[in-house]
């Protein structure tokens, strides 16, 4: 056996994949926003079908989830029945809240009648809300503790873990 | 059902390459003929099994069947039917379907060209490729499954990426790569064949060399044609970003280039063997690395696919893969016996050595940069990004060094040279360096990095051209005409030699255009209003106005501008925003006009349809062309150095003798 060869080739093998295995642990759509740790921007804007308008000032007290998405984003349909199934199973501990803009409202109401929803969603007309969280596209999903303070912010489709693993964040 | 259909075919095929591998194997071990010959039929089982499941998923994205997982993810009614066929890779899961299919092509065109040749070595190589397609029939199978079935299908998709609808190259780059990514396999079989051998024969160099050069001309078309995408795309002016994703195309390619030349020195002098060994194993094992860095995540890139789970299955196999090298080398690399030795420092071999040297040096360089980032945050728990300076100030001078050799390298003599032979070869070029410096100066190049890329391309010019035309030289000496000395000594005998020459010459060209165009590039931002006529780099442009029209994918504005130089029209540019249905932002469209001399390229930054006023950058860069054009030559020359000689010779009796009797 060639001692040399073999020292050489296993000391670039183990630097190589421990650093990507490093690597695999994180996940590059965790954004490190300047906005995290700092209070989140209010908004009121109206719900899709009621006409209410939902003050997030009011909401305060518990964690909350705001995400962005609008019907003509593809990952969001894929991230849609993970966010409904999960603040259905939290109601009433942490509160839900969609936030669709640059859409149409009758395509936004045609989705949530065929698709479920369980938390409201807000229709951001200008794209304002997006605009002063720093919205980069969508889906992206900012998580609030409860004195309303953003503690993370996902950007991409979230599966029940990366969902479950953020909240954690915002419940502490 | 076509999902478990699909299904059922990569079941099949996982089933047969694992089968395929452990014959291969055992036949290698035991010589058993009959284990052989099973070892081929499951080799050809799995590429046409692969084919199957191939064309079911092309039927389900044409038939729009939504109940197919990935159709469901990629597909929609409304994008034009090309659209529809490369859906087929535009995605994570497709891709690896896409991959297994050209692995299938591959393992078969290798075995069938290979069977009752090379038995030596035949068995062990085919246990390695079908191992590698077992694992991809696995990703296929499990990870990473487009035939998943949808329980409610929805009535239309998504469709893919907008970005990767907006130009036809997008069709075409990726199956190159792929014809390249995947093709590494080949030689990589025959390699890791060799070692376990612990022999590397005389005959194995012809398929060796044949096998890494196919994906090696497919690979230099595909990364060429990714830069070429981007220009035509992205539209900030630039062709190459250092992109961890372009830098995984180009890993393998350096190493690939290394071993093609490694491969002459074993030819001619019987050393370097077990370096060209790993160089080939490295190739293969770089391939492993850009496709996780692709798949995994881990890197954030307009290539990068979404998110996914399959980053740690192939990370697995990477290093599985790594293992296995590095034992086999470790084990078998001193059984690969040295027959001559590097006579001295100024001969040709020692020269490839120093340009192996150099591509292993820029492999590494390249490499660390794209995984720095990577250790900073792991290490710190800092984001932060390797940029432009690091690579430009890196790869420059190696490129450079490159340059000089494709001078120095081909001007020297094999073996021993004598002081006088030196002489002769080496100082008659420097007129060319000094040549192509000047030129260079007079036009107004000052950066000192360009000028030293003109001299030394210069010089390499000058050899190249010398070495193309030596034969002929040799040959109308003896009396014979010009046109036959070309065809006999250059086209049909010395064809390999030949070749390699118009390699080195399109090289030597897009070098120079590469240094050329960055370093002469001129950036101007204009703001317009309709009707209004500004200059920019020599050229009057008129905004004419706004176009607007509506497709059934996308609305389409364009601002179309008159273009004139030297107060003649030489061309209207209409640089576009498309709004895709599916996406946010518009993807904007640049407009390039191009001549042989460089290209303007218009970038619109913003636009306001209502006051008809609109704000665009404008680039204008020398020889851009060339480097397109010079890239295709090269995989052209490569391409010609593979033709088998006896049907060359054929070919060139029928068609050149007429043509050499009239000129004689």
């Amino acid at each position: 056996m060639n001692r040399t060869v073999f020292a050489i080739g296993i000391v670039i093998a183990a630097a190589v994949v421990g650093v990507l295995f490093a690597g695999l642990g994180k996940d590059p759509a965790v954004i490190q926003s300047p906005l995290i740790g700092r209070s989140a921007p209010t908004f009121a804007l109206q719900e899709v079908g009621t006409g209410r308008t939902i003050d997030i000032a009011q909401l305060r007290g518990r964690p909350l989830v705001i995400n962005f998405w609008a019907t003509w984003c593809g990952p969001c349909w894929e991230e849609h029945p993970v966010l409904v199934a999960t603040a259905r199973r939290l109601q009433p501990n942490v509160q839900f809240l969609g936030v669709v803009f640059q859409d149409q409202e009758d395509k936004i109401l045609g989705f949530l009648q065929q698709r479920g929803t369980s938390y409201p969603t807000l229709v951001d007309v200008k794209g304002k809300t997006a605009l002063a969280y720093g919205v980069g596209g969508v889906p992206e999903t900012f998580f609030l503790d409860a004195n309303g303070t953003i503690v993370a912010k996902y950007a991409g489709p979230m599966d029940a873990d990366t969902l479950q693993a953020n909240l954690m964040k915002a419940m502490r | 059902m076509l999902a478990p259909l699909g299904k059922m075919l990569i079941l099949a095929s996982l089933l047969v390459s694992a089968a395929g591998a452990l014959l291969g194997f055992a036949a290698g071990r035991t010589r058993s003929r009959e284990a052989l010959l099973w070892a081929r039929r499951f080799a050809y089982a799995f590429a046409a099994l692969m084919g199957l499941a191939t064309l079911t998923m092309e039927y389900a994205l044409l038939t729009h069947d939504f109940r197919v997982s990935y159709v469901e993810h990629v597909g929609s009614r409304l994008v034009p039917t090309w659209v529809t066929i490369v859906s087929l890779w535009s995605s994570l899961e497709g891709s690896i379907l896409f991959w297994g299919f050209v692995l299938g092509i591959y393992i078969a065109v290798a075995t069938y060209l290979t069977r009752g040749q090379y038995e030596d070595y035949q068995p062990d190589a085919i246990g390695v490729w079908l191992s590698s397609a077992a694992f991809f029939s696995f990703l296929i199978a499990g990870p990473a499954s487009p035939f998943g079935v949808v329980a409610n299908p929805p009535l239309d998709g998504p469709g893919p990426n907008p970005l990767l609808q907006n130009h036809v190259l997008m069709a075409i780059h990726p199956p190159f790569l792929y014809l390249g990514y995947v093709g590494m396999t080949i030689p990589f079989g025959f390699a890791c064949a060799a070692l376990l051998r612990g022999r590397l024969g005389h005959s194995l160099l012809k398929p060796l060399r044949a096998s890494l050069m196919v994906p090696w001309i497919f690979q230099t078309i595909a990364i060429m044609l990714g830069g070429w995408w981007a220009y035509e795309v992205l539209g900030w002016g630039g062709y190459w970003a250092w992109d961890p994703v372009e830098n995984a195309s180009l890993l393998p390619w350096l190493t690939a280039t290394a071993a093609l030349h490694s491969i002459v020195v074993v030819e001619r002098r019987g050393i370097l063997k077990g370096w060209t060994v790993t160089l080939i194993q490295a190739t293969f094992l770089l391939v492993i690395l850009g496709t996780f860095m692709t798949r995994s995540g881990v890197f954030n890139s307009v290539h990068s696919f979404t998110q996914s789970a399959i980053g740690p299955t192939i990370l697995a196999f990477l290093a599985a893969s790594i293992l296995f090298v590095v034992v086999l080398l470790a084990f078998r690399i001193d059984r690969l016996e040295t027959e001559g030795r590097i006579e001295g420092a100024a001969s040709r071999e020692a020269m490839f050595l120093v340009n192996n040297l150099l591509f292993v040096l820029l492999t590494f360089t390249v490499l660390i940069g794209t995984v720095f980032p990577l250790v900073v945050e792991a290490l710190k728990g800092k984001q932060m990004s390797v940029g432009r300076p690091y690579f430009d100030s890196m790869v420059v001078p190696i490129g450079a060094a490159l340059l000089f050799l494709v001078g120095i390298g081909p001007a020297l003599p094999w073996g021993r040279a004598t002081r006088e032979q030196l002489k002769n070869a080496l100082l008659p070029p420097l007129f060319g360096a000094g040549l192509f410096a000047v030129i260079g100066y007079i036009l107004n190049i000052r950066a000192p990095w360009t000028l030293v890329t003109l001299a030394f391309g210069g010089y390499a010019a000058q050899v190249t051209l010398g070495q193309m035309l030596l034969t002929v030289l040799q040959r109308t000496k003896r009396g014979e005409s010009a046109a036959a000395a070309f065809v006999d000594g250059n086209l049909r005998r010395g064809r390999r030699r030949f070749a390699s020459y118009i390699v080195h010459g399109a090289v030597t060209v897009a070098i120079i255009a590469i240094a050329v165009s960055s370093s002469m590039r001129q950036t101007t931002e204009l703001a317009f209003t309709k009707g209004q006529t500004l200059r920019a780099s020599g050229y009057d442009l008129t905004f004419l106005g706004f176009e607007q029209r509506q497709e059934p994918h996308r609305a389409v504005t364009g601002a179309r501008f008159r273009v004139a130089r030297d107060g003649k029209v030489v061309a209207t540019l209409e640089p576009k925003m498309n709004q895709y249905q599916m996406m946010r932002e518009p993807v904007g469209s640049p407009a390039v006009y191009s001549t042989a001399a460089g290209d303007l390229y218009l970038s619109l930054a913003n636009l306001d349809v209502a006051n008809e006023s609109v704000f665009i950058t404008v680039y204008a860069a020398p020889l851009v062309m060339w480097i397109w054009v010079s890239v295709i030559l090269m995989g052209l020359g490569a391409l010609f150095s593979l033709v088998p000689a006896r049907r060359a010779t054929a070919v060139q009796s029928r068609e050149s003798v007429p043509a050499a009797a009239e000129t004689a």
